[in-house]
C-alpha cells in the first residue's frame, strides 16, 4: 500500500511517465479526466451552495492536508479566495531530495479546477507566479450575466 | 458561521495532522488511466519507478538492516490510515496480514472506483522495495473487493 502521506510524490511521478508515454497532451488529458472522475464531490459542494461550496469543499481539503493557507468568502461581491502561504503538496516535492518534481506540478490545480468551474458559472484565476516557493492565489468569482 | 456573507479561515501547517485519504482516490484514478490507455505494463513500470526513487533510503535501510526494517515501515504506514494488520516474523520470514486494505476501505466508503490493477500498489512496490536488498517479496493472497491480503517476505540467502 502507498500510505496517502506518500500520495503527492506517486502523483508528481505520474505526470512525468504520462508524458513521456503520451507526450504533454497526455497529463492534460488525464487531469481533465482527474476533474471529471475525482472531483464529484466538489461539484455537488457548487451545484448545491454555490460559491458556499467553494467554502466547504476547501474547508475540509485544506485542513486535511495541513496547508497553511487563509481562505475567504465575500457573498456580497461574489468572490472565494485562497491564499497559499505554504502549499503541502508543492513543499513535500521541494523537501525531496530523491524526487525531481514534474516541471509543470502546480498547473495541475489550473486545469483540474477550472475544468469543473467554468461550466459552472464561476470564474476560476490562479496566480502561480511564486509556486516554485509553494505559494499560489485562487480566485473564483461568481460570473455577472449580461 | 452558515448567513454570514462575509468569512476568513486562517490556518497554519502545524493546525492539521497531514492525513487526506482522498488521495488514495485520485491514485486509483491516475492507475486506470494509465491502464486504460497505456496498459499494464505501463503501470508496474509507473509503480516500480516512483518506489525505487522515493523510497531510496528505505531501500538503503532494508539492505542494511533487512527484515526488521521492513517491518517497522508497515507498522508505521498501517498505524497511520488506521489498518489491521498482523505481523509474524522469524529470522528467515516476515509475514504481514492485512485485514483489509485501508486506502480500498476508504475508497469504497467514498465511493471512488477502485482501479483494476490497484493491487499493483501493493504487489509492485513491495518488490520494487525489496529489489536487490536480499529479501524477496511474494504476494501470496489478495482480495480485490478489500484488499485483504498476505504478504510475505524471506530472506534470499535462506531459501
Amino acid at each position: 500500500m502507498i500510505p496517502c502521506t506518500d500520495f503527492i510524490p506517486a502523483y508528481s511521478e505520474l505526470f512525468k511517465i504520462l508524458e513521456e508515454l503520451g507526450g504533454p497532451q497526455a497529463v492534460e488529458a488525464f487531469w481533465r479526466t482527474l476533474s471529471d472522475e475525482f472531483l464529484g464531490n466538489l461539484r455537488d459542494c457548487v451545484e448545491r451552495r454555490g460559491l458556499e461550496g467553494c467554502w466547504e469543499y476547501w474547508s475540509r481539503t485544506l485542513n486535511e492536508e495541513a496547508a497553511d493557507f487563509t481562505m475567504s468568502l465575500d457573498l456580497d461581491e461574489g468572490v472565494f479566495r485562497i491564499d497559499m502561504h505554504c502549499c503541502p503538496s508543492k513543499k513535500r516535492l521541494l523537501d525531496c531530495p530523491q524526487i525531481e518534481p514534474y516541471p509543470e506540478y502546480c498547473r495541475h490545480c489550473d486545469l483540474l479546477y477550472r475544468h469543473l468551474l467554468e461550466p459552472l458559472g464561476y470564474s476560476y484565476t490562479i496566480d502561480l507566479s511564486q509556486c516554485h516557493e509553494a505559494k499560489c492565489r485562487i480566485t473564483v468569482k461568481t460570473v455577472n450575466e449580461a | 458561521m452558515a448567513g454570514e456573507t462575509k468569512r476568513v479561515m486562517r490556518r497554519k501547517a502545524s493546525d492539521n495532522l497531514y492525513l487526506h485519504k482522498d488521495f488514495h482516490g485520485a491514485l486509483s484514478c491516475g492507475i486506470d488511466y494509465l491502464d486504460v490507455h497505456f496498459g499494464r505494463e505501463a503501470v508496474v513500470r509507473y509503480l516500480h519507478r516512483f518506489a525505487r526513487s522515493y523510497y531510496a533510503p528505505l531501500i538503503q535501510e532494508i539492505g542494511e538492516r533487512g527484515l526488521p526494517a521492513l517491518k517497522e515501515h508497515f507498522e508505521r504506514i498501517y498505524s497511520l490510515e488506521g489498518g489491521e494488520i498482523v505481523l509474524e516474523t522469524s529470522e528467515e520470514n516476515l509475514t504481514l496480514r492485512v485485514a483489509a486494505c485501508p486506502a480500498v476501505s476508504h475508497m469504497r466508503r467514498k465511493g471512488y472506483r477502485v482501479a483494476r490493477l490497484f493491487k499493483e500498489t501493493t504487489d509492485t512496490v513491495n518488490r520494487a522495495l525489496c529489489e536487490g536488498t536480499g529479501v524477496r517479496a511474494e504476494l501470496v493472497f489478495y482480495d480485490d473487493r478489500t484488499g485483504r491480503s498476505v504478504q510475505r517476505f524471506t530472506r534470499e540467502s535462506l531459501r
